[in-house]
């Protein structure tokens, strides 16, 4: 495999992830990256970085960009590259977390992401607006009359791992321990893969595990009508093995469960910071399907990505060999003037087309995009309805560290209702 | 150069300049088609691209393929004329092509 040849990192002061003004503002730092024009080799991954629009956006849906090193490379190149990345010696890990629909592509991925597509398409997602509904009717009456809540806390993060656990199968009473283990697991594919990291990731998906593993026995044993049954008998058909349908269901747990708590809280900070676009919401609740895809354009929960090139290619003008490593800046790219005009860096809920890319794209396009947004409308809309005025009550709310997480730790606000 | 005509849910025709081998969708988004979304950017993964051919043009399409009609089956509201744009490539065969718009993708 050819490596990219070194050159001087992205300007010092510029680009710095892990940084706590990073964590604060991340955009000063995209617009300096997008202003360079090519990408910029980033040393601490051996990976350039990606964030014009048009350049994130043309690798994003170019299938021959791929996430999983092993489509191109030999054994020996895999497990140098994870070893580089710390990856190795995580037995369950590397069956369930480093394999998947994910981190696969090609046959393997298509295979894998047949058996599930339905399950998040328009037409089955819309039929879960009931159920969604009513378990956030419940949630915001047990919040309405506290006067003060975390919104990350008591209300954003007891919806997604819920909503997902009912399509999936999973018991209510199960569904909080899912979250536990999805951010430990999530964790580990930011950038700083420390061996104290390295352990949580392992532990959780070990932990995990053995839960899917209880579970997908009691369905076999009393089959349901969840996706968990229907993967069982996808499994019993020769079209997935059970290595791949422990993976497929971590990755449907974990996948949308913290970037729809986090882009939650961004979008609600978002409509808090610039009252006049919740005024204009309220005054129009028509606006909300404009206003969530703005809240994944403007604040988008997961914002970094790879993916190598199978070929030789031209990115920004700059060419590269077969095997480039690229880090697409979906954030970067959502805030790019030339895709989104002067006001690319304004919250507009009302901003019509929002081509943006908080969902990717190609055939590894957001498999739950469909849901994510459903559970956001119900959220907001319900909100609205019930709560007269919603403030920010602290001054600056935190927003996690990284790259390739962004939403706030916590949100507290003051509620008044109705 | 070949011509489609995209027809939207009101009956405005907007008639666009395709290249030989381009996609439906991606003629659509390069005009200012906003109705077709094209969330994944022509992957057969997001299936915001449906259109509706006209029934003048139906039996002139190859068949979609077993990808594509399954992302049909669910969409939104689906009838035997559904086609995701993206599937759909311009040639000579289908010059003045006519697809109507739905009012939403999702």
């Amino acid at each position: 495999m050819a490596t990219a040849t070194p050159k001087a990192s992205v300007s010092g002061a510029a680009f710095e992830p892990l940084s706590s003004a990073f964590a604060q503002n991340p955009y000063p730092a995209y617009a300096a990256l997008r202003d360079m024009g090519e990408p910029q080799f980033f040393p601490d991954f051996d990976m350039w970085l990606v964030s014009r629009f048009d350049d994130v956006a043309s690798i994003a849906r170019d299938n021959s960009m791929v996430r999983s090193p092993e489509f191109f490379m030999s054994a020996e190149e895999v497990h140098e590259q994870k070893r580089l990345q710390n990856w190795l010696d995580m037995p369950h890990h590397e069956r369930f977390v480093q394999f998947s629909m994910l981190d696969s592509d090609g046959e393997v991925h298509d295979r894998l992401r047949k058996q599930v597509f339905r399950e998040f398409t328009p037409a089955f997602i819309a039929r879960q607006r009931g159920m969604i509904q009513s378990f956030v009717d419940k949630l915001v009456d047990s919040l309405i009359d506290k006067g003060e809540i975390d919104f990350v806390e008591d209300l954003a993060s007891q919806v997604p791992g819920h909503i997902i656990g009912r399509v999936l199968g999973v018991p209510d009473e199960d569904c909080p321990q899912l979250r536990g283990w999805s951010e430990k697991v999530v964790q580990f594919f930011d950038i700083n893969r420390t061996d104290e990291r390295k352990a949580l990731a392992e532990q959780a998906t070990t932990e995990f595990y053995h839960y899917l593993q209880k579970l997908m026995a009691e369905r076999r044993a009393a089959p349901q009508e969840d996706l968990i049954t229907r993967l069982i008998a996808a499994q019993d058909a020769g079209h997935l093995n059970e290595d791949e349908l422990v993976s497929t269901c971590m990755l449907i747990l974990m996948a949308g469960h913290g970037s729809t708590i986090d882009v939650l809280g961004s979008g609600m900070h978002a409509l808090l910071r610039f009252p006049d676009q919740m005024e204009r919401l309220r005054q129009d609740p028509g606006l909300i399907h404009t206003a969530i895809q703005e809240m994944f354009r403007f604040e988008s929960p997961l914002p970094f990505f790879h993916r190598y090139s199978t070929t030789d290619c031209v990115v920004g003008g700059r060419a590269f060999p077969r095997g480039t490593k690229f880090g697409l800046l979906y954030g970067a790219a959502n805030r790019d003037p030339f895709a989104f005009g002067d006001d690319a860096g304004s919250f507009d809920v009302g901003r019509n087309p929002n081509r943006h890319l908080a969902f990717g794209g190609g055939a590894h396009f957001c498999l739950g995009n469909h849901l994510a947004r459903l559970d956001m409308e119900v959220i907001f809309t319900t909100l609205i309805k019930r709560l007269k005025s919603i403030s920010l009550a602290e001054a600056e709310p935190q927003y996690k560290p990284g790259l390739s997480v962004r939403g706030p730790k916590a949100l507290h606000l003051t509620l008044t209702p109705a | 150069m070949y011509r489609v005509i995209f027809v939207d849910a009101d009956g405005q025709a907007t008639e666009l300049a395709a290249n030989e081998g381009q996609s439906v969708m991606s003629v659509a988004v390069a005009n200012g088609i906003d109705q077709i979304l094209a969330e994944c950017g022509g992957s057969c993964a997001c299936g915001t691209c449906h259109c509706y051919v006209d029934e003048a043009w139906t039996g002139k399409l190859a068949a979609p393929d077993d990808s594509e009609q399954g992302m049909i089956e669910c969409l939104m509201n689906p009838t035997e004329r559904s086609r995701l744009t993206c599937q759909l490539k311009m040639s000579a065969a289908l010059d003045g092509l006519v697809v109507h718009l739905p009012r939403e993708q999702y």
